[in-house]
């Protein structure tokens, strides 16, 4: 699926004193299978631009539009079925007494039947690796565990985008690479992923396309080599170090992700 | 009041515990078993380690958040079970989340918020406000509203309250993992000024930050697994492995170079590196 934004402006409290325009008409497209990464630092619109794609917030103009068709136009439970939204700290919402019955809550109020239903909860926790913990409490767990269960049940909707906000914050480096593993095996099943994320390390792992968001505006948007060499305050400190170097040497190219540039590095070092 | 001699002579920067142990209700393992740890005043100990490991369990122990199944504990000279409040006058905490903490609509009344619930006079208040809102650098804020704020500045306002109730201990509890790279040197900048002044004990995932630290702990299990010097625990592969953690990017690169890791902080710093190096290397052709 196609998940388009074309031209949304959002304005908070309009007509009022607090008047706030979060969003300057923003245009960008989560591809069928790609990763789109969007950072930016507080106050770009990042959460709102999000909550405007499955039409949590409604834009003061523009349209949101999936495979071409203006989501307006859609029922709200189907277009929400389609776009999983995984806001920050997801596993805060946990509630059940346990982990399978956690996940089964959203696919049961779709109407599907039992065999369906378990089918869903099987498969969404076998992807984020919790088959495990199915009958455990979600309270029991380690952070990254519940993070991981929470994650599974928007999954279990079956959505063909998913939207992650800021979904490493405050988990550890191993939790932080099972999700990272987890977000490009969504990537390999056909659905499109948007990474929202103050990480740029994290972004730059598994990002195919990144879009900096500045003030409400796309600042840029394209390749992780192009637009964090274009705007190295936005790039890790692994690429900004390449990029210190290059400038007296054109020839080291514009590696992103931290394996490809130790190897590029590498090579230079030992000629 | 008998005691009172011993209270005053009990350093009220240090952290005494032994034999701590502590379980969530309904849980299998214990968070914490058998945690023994001596922080002296003005010492800035790292805290690492794996989600789960007990770091948030032993912060919210030395605050009187939670209470030990079992053990001896001391903070500030006194017993945070029994005297919670007192705990929690001399001891500053601050959290993940710089949302979560902000009240009031301007930065002063935030600033001031948890003073005024401890009956200090208003000149003297006035001046703990202006004195704490100059130490986290942001002088001139005192009108903003928080919800206008950065991250960065939104937890050095939190800073600021807690700093304002004059604490001998500060307990940071992952303070940067929420900011993006310039809110997270902004707020490293201000703890690390503290330092000396302030019992500080830094619960974070990020190595980096604690390059300065007098020594780190790493706790898993619900232990303290080691308690090291940072330059140590950088270059102690084994040690990092077996307890999950991973070094600063910037790290691993000058490490996978063959570069010394400890002095290369910066982008610029290891491009400096990586330039000497190749040029000796032609230098040497």
């Amino acid at each position: 699926m196609r998940l388009e934004l074309r031209d949304i402006r959002h304005v908070y409290s309009p007509g009022t004193p607090f008047e706030l325009e979060a969003l300057r008409g923003v245009s960008l497209a989560a591809e069928p299978g790609e990763v789109l990464g969007i950072v930016g630092g507080t106050g770009s619109g990042k959460s709102t631009l999000i909550q405007h794609m499955n039409l949590l917030l409604e834009p003061a103009s523009g349209n949101v539009l999936v495979d071409g068709v203006d989501a307006a136009t859609l029922k709200k439970s189907e277009l929400r079925r389609k776009v999983g939204l995984v806001f920050q700290f997801p596993e805060a919402a946990l509630f059940a007494p346990t982990v399978a019955e956690d996940v089964a809550f959203a696919p049961r109020r779709l109407s599907l039947d039992e065999d369906e239903i378990e089918d869903r909860v099987r498969d969404s926790l076998s992807l984020v690796r919790a088959e495990h913990l199915r009958e455990r409490s979600p309270f029991a767990l380690s952070g990254g565990e519940q993070r991981r269960v929470a994650i599974a049940g928007v999954l279990a909707m079956g959505p063909e985008v998913l939207v992650l906000d800021e979904p490493a914050s405050g988990l550890d480096p191993a939790a932080r690479e099972d999700l990272l593993r987890l977000i490009r095996t969504l990537k390999q099943t056909g659905a499109s992923v948007v990474l929202v994320s103050h990480d740029t390390d994290e972004v730059a792992e598994v990002a195919d396309r990144i879009c900096v968001l500045e003030r409400g505006e796309v600042r840029a948007i394209g390749t992780p080599s192009k637009v964090l060499y274009e705007n190295l305050e936005f790039a890790p400190a692994t690429v900004q170090t390449v990029a210190a170097l290059g400038e007296s040497d054109q020839s080291i190219g514009r590696p992103v992700r931290f394996e490809e540039t130790l190897r590029t590095l590498r090579s230079l070092v030992e000629g | 009041m008998s005691g009172s001699v011993l209270r005053i002579l009990a350093d009220p920067g240090s952290i005494s515990c032994e034999s701590l142990t502590y379980t969530y209700p309904g849980a299998a393992e214990p968070a914490l078993s058998g945690v023994a740890l001596e922080v002296m005043a003005g010492e800035y100990v790292g805290v690492v380690g794996p989600n789960g490991g007990g770091k948030s369990t032993l912060l919210r122990l030395l605050n009187g958040l939670l209470s030990a199944d079992s053990g001896k504990i001391r903070v500030a000279g006194r017993d945070p079970d029994t005297e919670p409040f007192e705990v929690r006058r001399r001891v500053g905490m601050l959290f993940q989340n710089p949302e979560n903490g902000l009240v009031a609509p301007f930065v002063e009344d935030d600033v001031a918020f948890g003073l005024e619930n401890l009956g200090v006079l208003r000149e003297e208040m006035r001046a703990r406000v202006r004195e704490a809102i100059r130490a986290v650098g942001l002088a001139g804020y005192e009108q903003r509203e928080p919800h206008t704020l950065s991250g960065g500045e939104k937890q050095r306002v939190a800073l600021a309250g807690l700093l304002a109730l004059e604490p001998e201990i500060l307990l940071l509890d992952e303070p940067t993992s929420m900011l993006d790279a310039a809110g997270r040197r902004e707020v490293l900048d201000r703890t690390r000024r503290l330092r000396g002044e302030k019992t500080i004990l830094h619960v974070t995932h990020h190595l980096g930050e604690l390059l300065d630290a007098d020594r780190v702990l790493v706790m898993n299990g619900g232990r303290i697994v080691a308690d090291v010097a940072p330059g140590r625990l950088i270059s102690d592969a084994d040690l990092l492995a077996e307890n999950r953690l991973v070094l600063p990017p910037l790290a691993r690169l000058a490490a996978g170079l063959g570069l010394g890791s400890s002095k290369l902080r910066t982008p610029e710093d290891l491009a400096r590196a990586i330039g000497e190096k190749i040029r000796r290397r032609a230098g040497t052709r």
